[in-house]
């Protein structure tokens, strides 16, 4: 019995030295820091969006229609006289929420299809798999695409449809581990405990797949928050007036030759996060894919 | 190498049945009403269900899928709900279009970023390197319509290089040239930040194999080593992520083409969506998902060709 | 030695780099390699036997390593000081290489053919059909079956002992003087083992070459090689001729490491392992690298041992122990 507490007490160590692993990946790349502080100031600006803007981001006042920036309007006005940058922040939030928790969904999902399939193994294995690299080769854009035309854009359809393509990845990222975990000593005692298949995966495999899920997440995220962007340039967006980033861009847009600059601040707002989603992962990528690290040959 | 195009195409066919499923899953079992979406909330009922009627929507979805995939199979993709024309026959007017910008921002993109990405692994952490590193990851950070707007204003509108609106070009191949050559720069940027990141980290994984020391051990010239010996294979895993990100490029090249008003599957897309065109949009999804599985064999066939292990496999 | 050594290696220590220093990886390296002669270097994986020879090729991967001092004396030059450009028209010309891994040792997209044929592409000029057709008479001469129908395989199309004989086909290709085996067999099969020893030896009387032979293997070692250098932790720490040091061994390592052979003659449960391990290059003990792990440890072992004479044994055996080589007290 000692013996399988033993056991037992080995598992939460490694996720420990899972996430202190991260932690080092993290201090080893310069980059990954300055993705996340700039990162965190879009997240901020994003919650205190009501009280940063200067407006109300929705009211039209055709009188200051298309003025360039001054003390009021910080980055001027748009084509029916709203305050760009007060849309802007809303903008922020608005993507930050469709991008966060779509990612958040296809993060739970996809790691507890990931899970039961490399958990429970054989023919439910193979079969979810294949459905699993199925919907991968399908580009994101896409998918996004077709799922919101069927069903109409809103924000709970644009965050199903950016969610069902990001499932994949977190699914196979979430097998590997578990199909390796299982076999392990502790797992075998725990079962003989009589614990539950449940209560096995949350306590002994979550741990150790976790780190990996995060990083995965914070490239998706980048991915996610592209793809909302690109659904709204297209018009397949959260409806106007609703401010949101590929929106603002739609609008500059289709007056290209006269109003071309509208469309510069929201381009540079995606650009920044995207970017920075991007340095934050560029470090750690080599945490979740071992095979990039530089194996060198004795 | 016939056995293994074979085998590649018998292994094709279930994941094409699989996407069509998807497809089919997506188009009629996702909740929202086809109908309702495409006539608009303020429509009747009576107008909704009839729509359902002619759209086949109202039948069981067993028969539904039946249909659905005979017609997918045979080549019967439907026929616009607007111009009344045969989706496939659209398709293949415009598909030329897109095949040419695809082909011209892959060819462009592995110019770029095969030797650079090769250069800063042979310079590891020199400061070009770095640059490389930061550029390419600046440039794939680039969603593709901001990217085209940028481009656009730039050498269309304020320099007036080339013309605003990409229409494709008319006859001659120096118009055609020019009309393609915003476009293909745009998505050929993105594809070059990808590849160079890509041959960079296999380059450098390549670097340090034993058959590299083996090279340099028989006096091989630098130069023979690095081109002969190391980019070869570390063209492989290049292939695959090319074939990875051809999906993501099918994708920016609908946005692409927005930009550039420049005809294709992208602007088939949009003006179904903005016309409610549920049949082209549906036929167009059949025609992704066989390009989708196609784009996929390509990629397979042609690690047959630069691996010599895997005809055998 | 009445002759000239066909190379001659003074004082070489070759550094690299760990975190922001540079720490001697072998230190004061000293052998003379005769003409004909075999020279087996033996001792644990990373001792440095590797490193050795990698020194010799100019090999070292620059970015982490260098040859911090001592010369590498050949042809009246000192490899150890000649560029990059230089050292290549040695490389796989008068100096060759066989490489331990024959699986990865070979490029996997190139044929086999080409792979025998570079070496004499780039330092005899010859075209590719002259080098085709030399590169099919040394892959019958190391005795690859069927050798015509074979040069336009690949590597994955061979066995490991196969892949062996390509790599002795290419180093052998333009003739060397001196070869440098780095663990040709470690990676074999026992049977295809003894088949490429034999191999090599044949076609080192054939070619007259010198050799430097690498092996953790003193079993190996004695079939095949004339005189025999034990290194520990980047030292020499043994050298005799080969009868002298199987009839004498007189570093307790050396001693060690005959005892963890497997000998018919001795019952198995007198077979040692050697307690511990080879310290890490960023942690060498200031004084006797081995004492950490010896037996006969001693105060005087604190202070670092050189090569001495080994008393009553042939005036070439040294050996660097305070205890049983006397060092210089």
């Amino acid at each position: 019995m000692s013996a399988v507490t033993g056991d037992m007490a080995a598992a939460p160590p490694r996720a420990n030295r899972a996430l202190r692993q991260l932690l080092a990946a993290f201090n080893t790349n310069k980059t990954s820091w300055v993705g996340l502080a700039t990162f965190a100031v879009v997240v901020a600006i994003a919650i205190l969006a009501p009280v940063l803007a200067t407006h109300d981001p929705i009211e039209q006042n055709i009188l200051e229609k298309l003025k360039g920036p001054s003390a009021e309007f910080i980055l001027g006005t748009d084509g029916f006289g709203r305050d760009i940058w007060s849309r802007l922040v809303y903008g922020a939030r608005l993507s930050l929420w469709i991008g966060g928790v779509s990612i958040l969904i296809a993060m739970v999902v996809g790691s507890l299809i990931g899970m039961v399939a490399g958990y429970f193994g054989g023919r439910l294995d193979i079969a979810i798999m294949q459905v699993m690299d199925v919907l991968l080769s399908f580009p994101s854009l896409i998918l996004g695409l077709m799922v919101v035309a069927m069903m109409g854009p809103s924000v709970g359809n644009l965050i199903f449809a950016i969610a069902l393509t990001a499932i994949p990845p977190f699914a196979r990222i979430a097998r590997a581990p578990t199909v390796s975990v299982k076999e392990r000593d502790y797992i075998e005692a725990c079962r003989a405990l009589g614990y539950s298949h449940p209560r096995i995966m949350a306590v002994h495999i979550l741990p150790n797949i976790f780190p990996e899920i995060l990083v995965m997440g914070s490239l998706w995220l980048a991915t996610a928050i592209r793809v909302e962007a690109s659904l709204s340039f297209i018009g397949l967006g959260v409806r106007p007036p609703t401010p949101t980033w590929g929106g603002m861009i739609r609008e500059g847009f289709e007056n290209i030759l006269d109003t071309w600059w509208l469309s510069m601040a929201p381009s540079v707002a995606i650009l920044v996060v995207v970017f920075a989603l991007n340095m934050i992962g560029d470090g750690l990528r080599d945490f979740v894919d071992p095979k990039l690290k530089g194996e060198r040959g004795g | 190498m016939l056995q293994y195009l074979i085998k590649r195409l018998l292994y094709a066919v279930p994941t094409l049945l699989a996407v069509l499923t998807v497809v089919f899953f997506v188009a009629r079992v996702l909740p929202g009403d086809p109908a309702q979406v495409m006539l608009g909330e303020q429509a009747g009922a009576e107008a909704i269900q009839a729509l359902r009627v002619r759209l086949g929507l109202d039948r069981p979805l067993v028969e539904q899928y039946v249909d659905f995939m005979q017609g997918a199979l045979s080549g019967d993709w439907g026929t616009s709900l607007v111009t009344g024309r045969s989706v496939l026959g659209e398709v293949l007017n415009v598909i030329p279009f897109t095949i040419e910008l695809t082909l011209a921002s892959i060819l462009l993109g592995a110019l770029i970023g095969v030797p650079l990405g090769a250069w800063s692994a042979l310079h590891r952490n020199s400061l070009v390197d770095y640059a490389t590193r930061i550029g390419s990851l600046f440039g794939l950070s680039f969603p593709a319509f901001v990217m085209a707007i940028m481009l656009l204003l730039a050498f269309a509108i304020q320099l007036d290089w080339f013309p605003v609106i990409s229409s494709g070009g008319g006859g001659s191949v120096s118009e055609r040239l020019l009309h393609l050559a915003l476009p293909a720069v745009n998505l050929g940027i993105i594809m070059a930040a990808y590849i160079t990141r890509v041959t960079r980290s296999s380059m450098l994984e390549v670097l340090g194999e034993d058959y590299v020391r083996t090279a340099r051990a028989k006096g091989v010239p630098h130069r023979a080593v690095v081109w002969q010996h190391c980019l070869r294979n570390a063209l492989i895993p290049v292939v695959t992520v090319v074939g990875l990100y051809l999906g993501i490029l099918i994708g920016n090249s609908v946005l692409t083409e927005i930009v550039f008003n420049r005809p294709g599957l992208g602007k088939l897309i949009v003006g179904a969506l903005t016309q409610r065109d549920y049949t082209m949009l549906q036929g167009l999804m059949v025609v992704y998902t066989f390009i989708i599985v196609v784009v996929n064999l390509l990629t397979d066939l042609t690690y047959g060709f630069i691996d010599p292990r895997v005809k055998y496999q | 030695m009445a002759e000239a050594p066909a190379l001659s290696v003074q004082g070489l220590t070759t550094e690299f780099r760990i975190g922001g220093q540079w720490h001697a990886a072998i230190r004061g390296i000293d052998f003379d390699l005769g003409k004909n002669e075999t020279l087996a270097l033996v001792g644990e994986s990373g001792c440095g036997k590797s490193i050795t020879a990698l020194s010799i090729m100019g090999l070292i991967p620059k970015a982490a390593g260098r040859i911090a001092a001592g010369k590498i004396l050949f042809e009246g030059q000192d490899l150890a000081q000649l560029d990059e450009e230089h050292l290549r028209e040695i490389r796989g010309d008068r100096i060759a290489m066989i490489f331990q891994e024959p699986m990865t040792s070979l490029n996997p997209v190139l044929t086999i053919g080409f792979q025998v044929a570079e070496a004499l592409r780039y330092h005899r000029g010859m075209s590719q059909a002259e080098a085709r057709t030399h590169a099919l008479e040394l892959l019958e001469q190391v005795k690859i079956p069927s050798a015509r129908q074979r040069l336009d395989d690949y590597p994955h199309q061979f066995s490991g002992g196969m892949r062996q004989r390509v790599m002795i086909a290419m180093a052998l290709a333009c003739k060397p003087q001196i070869l440098l085996a780095d663990e040709p067999t470690t990676a074999l099969d026992v049977t295809i083992q003894a088949q490429v020893l034999l191999l090599l030896a044949e076609l080192k009387q054939l070619y007259g070459m010198s050799m430097i032979f690498i092996s953790h293997n003193l079993g190996v070692v004695a079939t095949i090689a004339d005189r025999v250098a034990v290194m520990y932790a980047g030292e020499i720490v043994e050298t005799a001729a080969v009868g002298d040091l199987f009839d004498r061994p007189t570093h307790p390592y050396t001693e060690a490491l005959l005892s963890s052979i497997p000998r018919v003659d001795r019952t198995s449960d007198t077979l040692m392992a050697i307690p511990g391990q080879v310290p890490a290059i960023n942690r060498m003990p200031g004084g006797c690298r081995y004492a950490p792990r010896c037996a006969l440890r001693q105060p005087v072992c604190e202070r670092p041992p050189a090569l001495a004479p080994v008393s009553g044994s042939a005036p070439t055996h040294l050996a660097r122990c305070w205890v049983r080589a006397g060092g210089d007290r």
